[in-house]
């Protein structure tokens, strides 16, 4: 077993704990610290797909201002594992057995996926460079990069409309 | 490309023209402006005239089935806005951004309409939703709108979320990995599960976005909470927008392997059909009932899915026409309302017969009764699902929630005319009252003429 390959288990593990701590904490503070480590072993993962832009842009972006954002939105509300409403029990097992379904579904899928073999770019992919990264974004991809500013843009409008005081 | 750009321009355009000019008028007047705009330059790039010469990449595909439901759109806008905009600067206080939202809108539905590969699908579906998520909550002191607006955007994120993952999947289906619709649909003879299981959350979120059920859930929450004029914008220019791209998408990726999804989306039009009617039935609030009524008319447009043949993609143009314009004129006529229960409509035929008649035409043709546009709508959908040959069935299920339909688009005119009551004061100016008459009369027109509508798209197509 190689050192990628070892680092790879223990990276998806760490992500799948995390992932399955989010879910099942009961205080929200911890949940969202439990959602940074998922973000960590992700960022990890785009390392040994040698996407190094990628792992950066998802730790600044993600483990650090989104996470923040959730952190002061949590607390300034005031939410802890008191405030969680109970939930009808049936409920939680209509959501298993959905979500169960849902995954069993998805397994069956990629476990019948005929490229395996090429599905990880280890070591040798070279996409996620910035180099490449910015060749393709602005001349294959430079369309949809630009009408995107529309998206930004009404996104920003309306956060104005509706924080601007009447 | 047109349509894009110039959506794009002239919603900045509105943007900064809040900023220079404060009065309603001139607001007005500009969106209309802009709107006119749209057309002409949507209906120059049908001719062949593109002004912009961009390489795409291939990534959007400017079809004459496209360009044509893009010129609805414009055109149910301009209606819109000539009808409704009083009411737009009654909601709050940021009208020129609302017009703005409103612009950016079109542009995501002249993406949607347009798109040939998964990225701008999914573009164009941000663009049309984060503008529509805002314009829910525009009624800030009202707290349903802001339920409303919170309810659609955490729905609505969680479909998008399905949405990338189905694209996700046939990214990884796609034999060197593809965004591209020809990708897609080429070469996939022996579908993978991995190839089914994107094609089925594709269906997933864009049932979720055209509301059918059974993930319609969003749909009268928010159709109720939000401002009306939005919810009027809402339920028909931007459903029959997202219409389209849903036929697009499942005809040019998804064409070649039609018997294998179109089980699921008989299914999908059938609870459809008959959720949408029955709960129709039960509801006390207009605009409550209209909501479940739009649900119940999402169904009929699903049968332009389950056919994709000619007579699918003419009558989806037709029925988005005859919807639009129908909803549009009922919503601004209960936009002027205070009370939007049904006993609101009692003796309204007493004091305002003009009003009374026009609303009575509108209803008649989201009914779906002869000589109005809607019955012509309906009977292409039927046609089209029936020429395929094996959906009797379900046109006869169809048949049978019209006639369910009928019972509460009339409970309205029964209140208009044959009950007596304190009439509400509309608040309605002469101008409105030509504009409704116009629009009335463009669905009748439309419903003795379909054909009018129809040759327009053979003219195009051959």
């Amino acid at each position: 077993m190689s050192i990628t390959q070892i680092l790879f288990w223990i990276l998806s593990i760490m992500a799948i704990l995390g992932a399955l701590m989010v879910v099942v904490s009961k205080s929200p503070v911890y949940s969202v610290l439990w959602l940074i480590m998922v973000f960590f072993a992700i960022s990890g993962h785009y390392i040994l797909l040698n996407a190094q832009f990628l792992a950066i842009v998802n730790l600044i972006v993600y483990a650090g201002a989104i996470m923040v954002l959730f952190l002061f939105v949590i607390m300034l509300m005031n939410l802890n594992a008191d405030t969680e409403p109970q939930k009808n029990k049936w409920l939680k097992i209509a959501g298993v057995i959905a979500g169960g379904a849902l995954l069993l579904v998805f397994v069956g899928a990629l476990k019948n996926a005929d490229l395996k073999s090429q599905i990880a770019e280890v070591n040798h992919g070279d996409i996620g460079l910035i180099h490449n990264l910015g060749l393709a974004l602005f001349n294959d991809y430079v369309i949809p990069f630009e009408i995107s500013s529309v998206l930004f843009l009404s996104a920003m409008v309306g956060a104005v409309v509706i924080g601007k005081k009447e | 490309m047109n349509s894009i750009i110039f959506s794009a321009i002239w919603g900045i355009v509105m943007m900064f023209s809040g900023l220079f000019s404060k009065s309603k008028r001139s607001l007005q007047t500009f969106a209309v402006v802009g709107l006119i705009l749209l057309l002409v330059v949507n209906t120059l790039e049908l001719n062949g005239d593109h002004f912009f010469n961009i390489d795409l990449h291939n990534m959007l595909y400017f079809a004459p089935f496209g360009l044509l439901s893009n010129s609805i759109a414009f055109a149910s806008t301009l209606i819109f806005f000539l009808l409704s905009s009083t009411d737009i600067f009654e909601t709050g206080h940021n009208a020129a951004e609302y017009f703005a939202l409103i612009f950016f809108v079109l542009c995501g539905i002249s993406i949607v309409t347009s798109f040939n590969t998964l990225l701008m699908l999914f573009l164009g579906i941000e663009i049309i939703s984060i503008p529509l998520y805002i314009l829910t909550g525009a009624a800030k002191k009202d707290l349903k709108s802001n339920e409303a607006s919170l309810k659609y955007f955490l729905m609505g994120a969680f479909s998008t979320g399905l949405m990338l993952l189905g694209i996700a999947f046939l990214y990884g289906a796609t034999p060197n990995g593809s965004f591209m619709l020809d990708d897609i649909a080429v070469g996939r003879t022996a579908a993978s599960p991995l190839y089914m299981i994107g094609l089925l959350l594709l269906l997933v979120s864009m049932s979720f976005k055209v509301s059918a059920a059974p993930f319609h859930f969003w749909t009268p929450d928010v159709y109720d909470g939000a401002p009306t004029v939005f919810t009027s914008f809402m339920a028909t220019i931007v459903k029959t927008g997202v219409f389209i791209g849903f036929i697009r998408l499942f005809g040019d990726a998804f064409g070649q392997m039609q018997s294998r999804w179109q089980l699921f989306v008989a299914i999908i039009i059938a609870s459809t059909l008959f959720i949408g009617n029955i709960t129709a039935v039960f509801q006390q609030s207009v605009k409550r009932m209209l909501a479940y009524s739009s649900i119940a008319q999402a169904g009929f447009m699903l049968f332009a899915l389950l056919a994709l043949n000619n007579f699918a993609k003419e009558g989806i143009i037709l029925y988005a026409a005859a919807y639009n314009l129908a909803t549009i004129g009922i919503f601004a006529v209960l936009g002027k309302m205070k009370d939007y229960s049904f006993e609101g409509f009692n003796g309204l035929a007493k004091s305002y017969p003009g009003i009374a008649l026009v609303t009575t035409i509108f209803l008649l043709s989201l009914a779906g009764i002869p000589l109005t546009a809607g019955f012509f709508a309906k009977y292409y959908m039927l046609a089209a699902a029936l020429e395929t040959g094996n959906f009797l069935w379900l046109v006869i299920f169809a048949v049978a929630c019209a006639a369910i339909s009928v019972y509460y688009y009339f409970r309205i005119i029964q209140a208009m005319y044959f009950k007596t009551g304190e009439p509400q004061q509309l608040k309605v100016g002469i101008g409105f009252q030509y504009a409704l008459f116009a629009v009335a009369v463009i669905v009748i027109v439309l419903g003795i003429f379909p054909q009018w509508l129809i040759n327009e798209l053979y003219v195009i197509y051959v």
